[in-house]
C-alpha cells in the first residue's frame, strides 16, 4: 500500500493508494468501469478496450485497467467517445454469441448481458457469425462450450498463472478459440478440475457441468464459509437454493486479491452432505448390529457411561472441526467428564505446540518463500491451494527456495533447490547468514556451530539476507529449525494437513493426558496395533482410523459419515458437517476466519458443540456455547518461537497423499469426485 | 484475444500492403485486398476493436464485391463505423492504420463504391469479377455454341445452329448463374459477348444510398 492519492472520477472525489489502477479506484467510489478481460490482482492486458476512459489533459482515451492513479487526475468514464467504442465492441461480440439469455445459466451475472442491456442492444447490427465447435462435456465437473466464448482470455490467464497451464488460444481474431493441448477434451488434458476458469468466465463458455436448471443466479442465497477438507482452509462462497447446495465458488466478498482458488474437492465435494454414507440418526449396537435410536435415548445412555468412566474416558478428534466445537469438546472433557485424556489427529503428524508457535503472516506481503520439507501439488492433490498460492506469488513478485530431501514439484520454479537433509540445510543457511551483513543472535549461533555449509546454502543465505520479508512454510517436523531461521527475519508457518489444526490446538485440543497414539493404539502412521489406555473412547469428526482399538469397551463415534471407525462403533452420533455449522477456524497463515451456516443439518444431526452441551446437561452440568470473544482470544494466543534443539520430529510414517485420502475418503466416495478416483485422476 | 504473437516469417508491413492494394483501381478491391492481407499476417489479435472489427469488415467488403450478397447503404455505414472505432479504440498503430485506410477509401472513392451498392450493381473498373455482367449482342451471335461449351456454370442458354435449319434464337446469358468469369468472352469467335453496363442516366435516377447519410 502506497500513500493515498486524490483524484476525481466522474465528478466524485476518490482517494486511492498509489499503484492502484483506475478500475479498482473507480470501484472504491462506486463507479463501475465496464471491462471484459480485466482480472483483479492481475496485470491488465487491455484487450477488450471496454475500460477505455478519458483523462483530462490527455488527447486519446486510456485503458483504465493498466493506468495507475495519479494525484489530481480527473477521469471521465462515460463520455460519448468511449461509450461508442464500448457499444461497438459489445455489438461485435453479440454478432458471434448465441443470444439465448432466456435459458442461459449465466443470465443475471453475465457481463456481456449487463453491457448489452446498458446499451440497449437486442441483437447485433453486424453479420451473424456462427461457429460449430463441439461442447466438451466429458467430465462431471467443468463444461466447456466454445460457442459462448467471447475470447477475453481470462481462463487462459488464470490457468497459466496458477501453473495448471491447460488452456491456451489457437488462432487469432474472430476465428481464435480457447483450446487444450491438441484440442483434447479436458479430462485428457492434465486438467485438475479446480474450476478456476469457471469462476472467471464472464459468460457461459465455462460452467459447472451440472449448472443447467439448478436455478437462476438471483434465486441463490449466498453464504461465506471455509473449505475444511485440507490444511489450506480456502475461502468459499456457497450458493443455496431450497436448502440444497447448488454450487460453490472460490473466495468471499472480502476485497483481497490473494487466495481465490479452490480445488476440485472444495468446489465439487459438497454432495457428500447428502451422500450415501451420511449418518442421519444416532445408532447403538444391539446384537452386533447398529440400530437407530432416538437422540434423547442415545445421549442419556452415553451421559451415564461417561459419568461412570471418568478418567478412563478418552477423546480423540480430527483437526478439521471448528473452533467452537473444539473449545466445547475441551471444556466438556475437562470440566464435565473430568478426564485429561484428550487429543487431536494433528498430534499424529506434528507436536501440537508447533502449531501454536506458528506465526501469523500474509502471503501477498512475502518477497521470498522458503518451503521446507513440504511438497504441495495440485496434481497429487496435496495442499493444492498452497501450490497455487506460491505459484501465483512467484508470477507477480517474489522468489522461492525449496528445501526438501525428496523431490518437489515446485522445485522447478525455485531459484534454488536444496536437496538433502532439511535440518542440516537450515543450519547451514543460518550459519552463513552473518557473512551477508545480517546480525544473528549469539544464542542461535551456538546451535549451528557444528553445522557445515556448502555453496548452495551460502547462496540461499545470500538470497535470504537480501529479502525484506521472507515467509518460511515448513512441515511441522522441521518447524523448530524453520522458526529459528525466521527468528533472524520474517515469519515461520507450520503447515498442517488438516484445515483447523492451528485452531484446535489453540483451543486447547492437544495432548494432555494420554495421547491419540495411546488412546487409539496407533503404532505408526495410521496402523493400529496393541492395546488402548482408555476404556471409553469418544471419537469426534471423521477420524481416519478403521479399527476399534483393543481394550476399549465402548467406542462412541460422533461424525457425519459412516467411516471405517464408525462401522465398528458401539454408538454413533450424527454430527453436522462444516457446511452445516457456523463458527470459525484458523487457517495455516494464522488468520481467524468466520464461517456462516449454509444449510440445515441433515436428519437428526447436530453440531458437535450442541451435542456436548446436551450431554453436559444430561450429566447435570451447564456448559455454555463459547462466545466469539473467547474464541478470538484463544485463537490469538501465540507461543514464542523456540530455538531449542533443531531436530527432526519422527514418528508419522503416512505420506501426506495417503493421509489426506483417508481423511477425505467419505467426501471422495460419496460425491462426483468418485469419478476422479474411477478415472485414475486422484 | 491471443496473447502470443506467432512470428514465423516476418509479416508484411502495412505500408507494403497499402502499396500493393493501391495497384488495384477499384476501391472495393483495394479495401478487400488490404483487409485480407492484414488479417492474414500483421494483425496480432490482441484487442477487440481491431481483431473483431477487421473480421467483420472483411465479411462486409466481400459482400460488396460479390453478386450473390444483398447489400445496401447500411453496409457502408457499418464499414464507416468499424473504421471509426478501429481508429479510436485499437491497441496499436496497425489497427488504427487499417481503420484509416477504410475511412479514406469510403471518403475519397464514394461514387465508385456506390456503384457496387446500387440496385443494378456493377463495378466501374470491372475488377470485381463477380459484379461484371456480360450480355450477348443478338445481331452478332451466330449461334455456333462455342460459348455454351466453354461455360463451366451452365449459364448460357440457346440451341446450336445446324446449317440446314432456320428459326434459331440468338444465345442468351442467364445472369443468375453467371459468375462473370469471362471464359465465354475469350472463346467467342464473333466478339458478340460484351459487358453489360448501366447507362449513366439510369444510375442517376437511383437513390444514392448511405454514403450521403
Amino acid at each position: 500500500m502506497g500513500k493515498l492519492l486524490k483524484l476525481r472520477i466522474d465528478g466524485q472525489d476518490v482517494q486511492a493508494p498509489a499503484g492502484t489502477n483506475l478500475i479498482d479506484a473507480a470501484e472504491m467510489a462506486g463507479v463501475h468501469i465496464p471491462n471484459l478481460c480485466y482480472l483483479k490482482g492481475m496485470k491488465g492486458i487491455g484487450a477488450c478496450r471496454m475500460c477505455l476512459v478519458e483523462v483530462e489533459g490527455l488527447k486519446a482515451p486510456v485503458i483504465a485497467c493498466n493506468t495507475r492513479v495519479k494525484q489530481d487526475m480527473v477521469v471521465h468514464t462515460r463520455t460519448e467517445r468511449v461509450q461508442e467504442i464500448r457499444r461497438f465492441v459489445i455489438d461485435l461480440i453479440l454478432s458471434m454469441h448465441p443470444l439465448d439469455c432466456v435459458t442461459c445459466t449465466k443470465s443475471g451475472v453475465c457481463n456481456l448481458q449487463e453491457y448489452a442491456y446498458e446499451f440497449g442492444l437486442r441483437e447485433s447490427s453486424f453479420s451473424r457469425k456462427k461457429f460449430t465447435y463441439p461442447v466438451d462435456d466429458g467430465n462431471p465437473f467443468v463444461k466447456r462450450d466454445p460457442a459462448y466464448c467471447i475470447l477475453c482470455g481470462r481462463c487462459v490467464r488464470v490457468c497459466k498463472e496458477q501453473g495448471t497451464n491447460v488452456l491456451d488460444f489457437m488462432g487469432r481474431g474472430i476465428e481464435s478459440k480457447v483450446i487444450t493441448a491438441n484440442d483434447m477434451p479436458l479430462h485428457e488434458s492434465g486438467c485438475t478440475f479446480c474450476g478456476s476458469c469457471v469462476d472467471v468466465c464472464p459468460v457461459s463458455a465455462l460452467r459447472e457441468a451440472d449448472r443447467e436448471q439448478k436455478g437462476r443466479e438471483w434465486e441463490f442465497s449466498r453464504y461465506e464459509s471455509v473449505c475444511m477438507l485440507c490444511g489450506c482452509g480456502c475461502d468459499i462462497t456457497v450458493s443455496i437454493k431450497g436448502d440444497m447446495i447448488q454450487k460453490i465458488n472460490a473466495g468471499n466478498r472480502a476485497p483481497s486479491t490473494e487466495q481465490k482458488f479452490i480445488c476440485a474437492y472444495g468446489r465439487f465435494g459438497y454432495e457428500h452432505v447428502d451422500g450415501g454414507k451420511r449418518i442421519l440418526a444416532p445408532m447403538v449396537r444391539k446384537g452386533g448390529r447398529l440400530q437407530e435410536v432416538s437422540m434423547k435415548d442415545a445421549l442419556e445412555d452415553l451421559a451415564g457411561r461417561l459419568k461412570k468412566a471418568g478418567k478412563n474416558a478418552g477423546f480423540i478428534s480430527t483437526a478439521s472441526i471448528l473452533n467452537e466445537d473444539a473449545l466445547s469438546l475441551q471444556r466438556f472433557a475437562e470440566e464435565v467428564v473430568k478426564t485429561p485424556n484428550i487429543d487431536s489427529t494433528a498430534s499424529l503428524y506434528a507436536r501440537p505446540e508447533e502449531f501454536q508457535k506458528s506465526q501469523k503472516a500474509k502471503m501477498d506481503k512475502a518477497d521470498l518463500i522458503v518451503l521446507v520439507g513440504i511438497n504441495p501439488s495440485q496434481w497429487t492433490r496435496v495442499l493444492p491451494a498452497l501450490d497455487v498460492a506460491v505459484r501465483r506469488r512467484l508470477s507477480r513478485k517474489g522468489r522461492l527456495i525449496t528445501i526438501n530431501s525428496q523431490e518437489t514439484g515446485l522445485a522447478d520454479l525455485a531459484e534454488l533447490n536444496l536437496s538433502g537433509d532439511e535440518i542440516q540445510a537450515i543450519q547451514g543457511i543460518i550459519k552463513s547468514v552473518p557473512d551477508h551483513g545480517i546480525k544473528v543472535d549469539q544464542s542461535l549461533m551456538k546451535h549451528v556451530q557444528e553445522a557445515s555449509t556448502d555453496k548452495n546454502m551460502q547462496q540461499a543465505a545470500e538470497i535470504f539476507a537480501g529479502s525484506s520479508s521472507p515467509l518460511i512454510i515448513s512441515d511441522p517436523a522441521f518447524f523448530d529449525a524453520a522458526s529459528s531461521l525466521a527468528g533472524i527475519k520474517g515469519h515461520a508457518i507450520a503447515m498442517p494437513l488438516e484445515s483447523n489444526a492451528h485452531g484446535v490446538v489453540r483451543m486447547g485440543l492437544k495432548t494432555r493426558g494420554a495421547s491419540i497414539q495411546d488412546m487409539a493404539a496407533i503404532e505408526h502412521g495410521l496402523v493400529q496395533r496393541g492395546k488402548s489406555t482408555v476404556k471409553l473412547l469418544y471419537a469426534v469428526g471423521d477420524v481416519p482410523l478403521s479399527k476399534k482399538p483393543d481394550g476399549v469397551d465402548f467406542l462412541v463415534v460422533q461424525s457425519s459419515s459412516l467411516t471405517g471407525l464408525a462401522g465398528e462403533a458401539d454408538m454413533v452420533l450424527p454430527a453436522a458437517t462444516y457446511l452445516e455449522s457456523s463458527g470459525s477456524m484458523v487457517d495455516y497463515l494464522g488468520e481467524l476466519k468466520t464461517m456462516e451456516q449454509t444449510i440445515e443439518p441433515r436428519g437428526a444431526s447436530k453440531t458437535h458443540r450442541d451435542i456436548f452441551i446436551q450431554l453436559a446437561k444430561n450429566m447435570g452440568v451447564t456448559l455454555k456455547k463459547p462466545p466469539f470473544s473467547e474464541i478470538k482470544k484463544a485463537a490469538g494466543s501465540q507461543a514464542g518461537p523456540s530455538m531449542a534443539d533443531m531436530s527432526r520430529k519422527e514418528g508419522f510414517q503416512e505420506t501426506p497423499e495417503s493421509y489426506l485420502q483417508a481423511l477425505n475418503a467419505p467426501v471422495l466416495e460419496t460425491s462426483r469426485l468418485l469419478w476422479l478416483k474411477e478415472s485414475g485422476l486422484v | 484475444m491471443s496473447t502470443e504473437n506467432y512470428v514465423e516469417e516476418k509479416p508484411k508491413k502495412l505500408k507494403e500492403i497499402r502499396k500493393e492494394a493501391e495497384e488495384r483501381a477499384c476501391p472495393v478491391q483495394q479495401m478487400e485486398y488490404f483487409i485480407d492481407e492484414f488479417l492474414a499476417k500483421p494483425m496480432c489479435g490482441k484487442c477487440y476493436p481491431c481483431a473483431l472489427g477487421a473480421g467483420e469488415a472483411q465479411i462486409r467488403v466481400a459482400s460488396l464485391a460479390s453478386r450473390g450478397a444483398e447489400v445496401d447503404g447500411r453496409d457502408l455505414d457499418l464499414l464507416r463505423r468499424i473504421g471509426d472505432n478501429m481508429v479510436r479504440g485499437s491497441l496499436c498503430k496497425r489497427g488504427k492504420d487499417t481503420g484509416n485506410f477504410i475511412l479514406e477509401l469510403l471518403e475519397n472513392s464514394r461514387d465508385e463504391i456506390m456503384e457496387h451498392v446500387h440496385a443494378d450493381r456493377s463495378c466501374p473498373t470491372r475488377e470485381c469479377k463477380s459484379l461484371v455482367r456480360y450480355e450477348i449482342v443478338p445481331e452478332l451471335c451466330t449461334m455456333c455454341g462455342e460459348c455454351k461449351k466453354a461455360c463451366s456454370y451452365n449459364s448460357i442458354m440457346g440451341e446450336t445452329r445446324k446449317p440446314y435449319f432456320t428459326g434459331y434464337q440468338p444465345f442468351e446469358i442467364r445472369l443468375k448463374r453467371c459468375t462473370g468469369c469471362g471464359e465465354c468472352v475469350d472463346v467467342c469467335p464473333e466478339g458478340a459477348i460484351v459487358f453489360k453496363s448501366r447507362s449513366r442516366k439510369e444510375a442517376n435516377s437511383q437513390d444514392t444510398g448511405g454514403l450521403n447519410g
